[in-house]
């Protein structure tokens, strides 16, 4: 795991997690331990309800762990953390604000005289490709423009870490495949720590520098693989022997996980 | 709002039944079949607006009755979208409330007016309390309901980019909630003009629910029902007032 300078941005130790709700007790995380490296693109995989969500919402310090602890530099997570910039499937732009004045919000937040935002916002609406659009309400635009400007949002705001949970999955393959690429670009350029949820094996393969496979619930670390697969990620890398590989790897483990909880959910 | 403009047949069949239901009410009153005094004709309800417009106590009456509503009705407004803000996204402070609202609520404005002339008198703040009372309850608890239907996702976003409580409520509370605060105010406006006509009804010495009161010391029927036809118009011509306004304020929903 010594990918870049060997210096770990978050360390979850430990983890577990349980939501009592009126059907009584549910351990959604099991004594979770997962260590990301600074400039680190970890991409997670594990099937729907393993407790993917739940990882990523306690970095962000939405929630916190029943025992065991998430640190940030060091640090524990006692709050929300504005350090780690998160977007959503549902994309969460306020519908109220142009998409100039969403990019905008978290340089508000800051204070940041309004030239300045200006200025900041036009550079990241620039790099989601989303000029002309900066005066438009979200509600006219479509998925895969929402999903950009959520990304400038964040990333305007400056985050050390970005953390995304499913973010393309509910675009068509044409726009998830553009944004993709849009994601890698941004990656190799503004070099964020970044943690992204997805359910596509070959969505993980493109995007990661590192694979960490869920257990079924209570939801642990099954595996972790370093994916050196070379950039860009085109169609010879993804026809690849190497390619095919590591594929068939993560399949078997997410396979397997899969099967065991189906067979918990029958009984 | 485009398929309305777009065929006028609906107005011009609204119009034409207006027009004909006032022509026959004419007709029924000049036939003498009615008691004036039970029901004076169309023409002599214009006629009395012409002479009441003329001397202008019509204005006078209507912008005294106008401006209560206004005044009680922008102080409930200005208290209860702030208050109901707060109280909506803290449980804490909605506990300690929640016993006086459910108290004030069921009260109907019309029950505040003895104890505010005993207060006030019969002045200009007492209609504006009554306004104030009559509205305030209920314009809070459509502000608390409007609060928690805003989406929580949008509240752990702003946070998440580094808003404090205080800047969600002014951020994303406060705009999420607008499209239904407004609506809920406009139903407060008409419960306002309720408010206002029950308190000059009882005790004033100008608006349209005393100029409704005075013709009938009189057996002046016509005065009465202009003074309701006032009511009327009034509400209306500031509903499209409010709606323009919505407008304004909800560019979003465009
Ligand atoms: N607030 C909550 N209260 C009760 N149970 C919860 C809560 N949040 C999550 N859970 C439960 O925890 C488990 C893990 O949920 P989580 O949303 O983290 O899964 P996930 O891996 O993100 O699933 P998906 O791939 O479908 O998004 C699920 O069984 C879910 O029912
Ligand atoms: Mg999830």
């Amino acid at each position: 795991m010594d990918t870049l300078n060997g210096q770990s941005k978050i360390c979850v130790n430990n983890v577990t997690k349980c939501f009592s709700s009126k059907q009584g007790e549910v351990t959604a995380l099991k004594d979770l331990s997962l260590d990301i490296m600074d400039g680190e693109f970890l991409v997670v995989v594990g099937a729907s309800g393993c407790g993917k969500t739940t990882l990523i919402n306690m970095i962000a310090g939405f929630d916190s762990p029943s025992s065991g602890e998430i640190l940030l530099d060091g640090k524990p997570v006692t709050g929300i953390t504005p350090e780690c910039g998160m977007i959503f499937q549902q994309y969460a732009l306020f519908p109220w604000k142009t998409v100039q004045e969403n990019v905008e919000f978290g340089l508000k937040m800051k204070r940041i005289p309004k030239s300045e935002r200006k200025t900041i916002a036009a550079k990241f609406i620039d790099l989601v490709a989303l000029n002309g659009f900066e005066k438009s309400y979200p509600h006219h635009l479509s998925g895969g423009m929402k999903q950009r400007v959520s990304i400038a949002r964040a990333l305007a705001n400056d985050p050390e870490v970005m953390l995304l949970d499913e973010p393309f999955a509910a675009l068509d393959a044409m726009t998830r495949q553009v944004l993709q690429e849009q994601l890698v670009r941004i990656y190799e350029k503004h070099k964020k720590t970044i943690i992204f949820i997805t359910h596509s094996i070959d969505e993980a393969l493109l995007l990661s520098s590192r694979i960490a496979v869920m257990t079924a619930r209570p939801g642990s670390i099954a595996q972790e693989i370093v994916n050196d697969l070379p950039h860009p990620r085109n169609a010879d890398v993804q026809l690849s022997d190497n390619y095919m590989a590591l594929k068939r790897k993560i399949w078997d483990s997410v396979q397997a996980e899969v099967l065991k909880s189906m067979e918990v959910e029958t009984g | 709002m485009d398929k309305e403009n777009h065929s006028s047949k609906p107005i011009i069949i609204s119009i034409i039944s207006l027009t004909l239901f006032l022509v026959i009410w004419e007709i029924v009153c000049r036939a003498g079949l009615i008691d004036p005094v039970f029901m004076p004709a169309p023409s002599k309800i214009f006629a009395r607006a012409v002479k009441l417009i003329g001397n202008g106590e019509l204005m006078a009456h209507t912008l005294a009755s106008t401006r209560r509503v206004m005044v009680g009705f922008m102080i409930s407004s200005m208290v209860a979208i702030p208050f109901g803000i707060f109280l909506g996204s803290s449980r804490l402070f909605m506990s300690i409330c929640d016993p006086f609202i459910s108290l004030l609520r069921p009260l109907p404005s019309m029950s505040w007016i003895p104890l505010s002339l005993l207060w006030l008198g019969i002045t200009e703040t007492q209609k504006y309390s009554i306004v104030f009372m009559g509205s305030f309850a209920p314009s809070l608890l459509y502000i608390i309901e409007a609060t928690k239907s805003i989406d929580p996702l949008l509240i752990r976003a702003a946070r998440n980019l580094g808003a404090s409580k205080l800047d969600v409520m002014r951020e994303v509370i406060l705009p999420g909630a607008l499209p239904q605060i407004i609506s809920g105010l406009k139903v407060m406006l008409g419960i306002a003009w309720t408010c206002i006509i029950s308190a000059e009804l009882v005790a004033a010495r100008e608006g349209l629910g005393f100029m409704i009161m005075n013709g009938k010391e009189y057996f002046q029927t016509d005065t009465v029902m202009l003074g309701m036809v006032m009511i009327s118009i009034t509400v209306m011509v500031i509903d499209v007032v409010f709606k323009k306004f919505e407008r304004r304020l909800l560019p979003w929903t465009r």
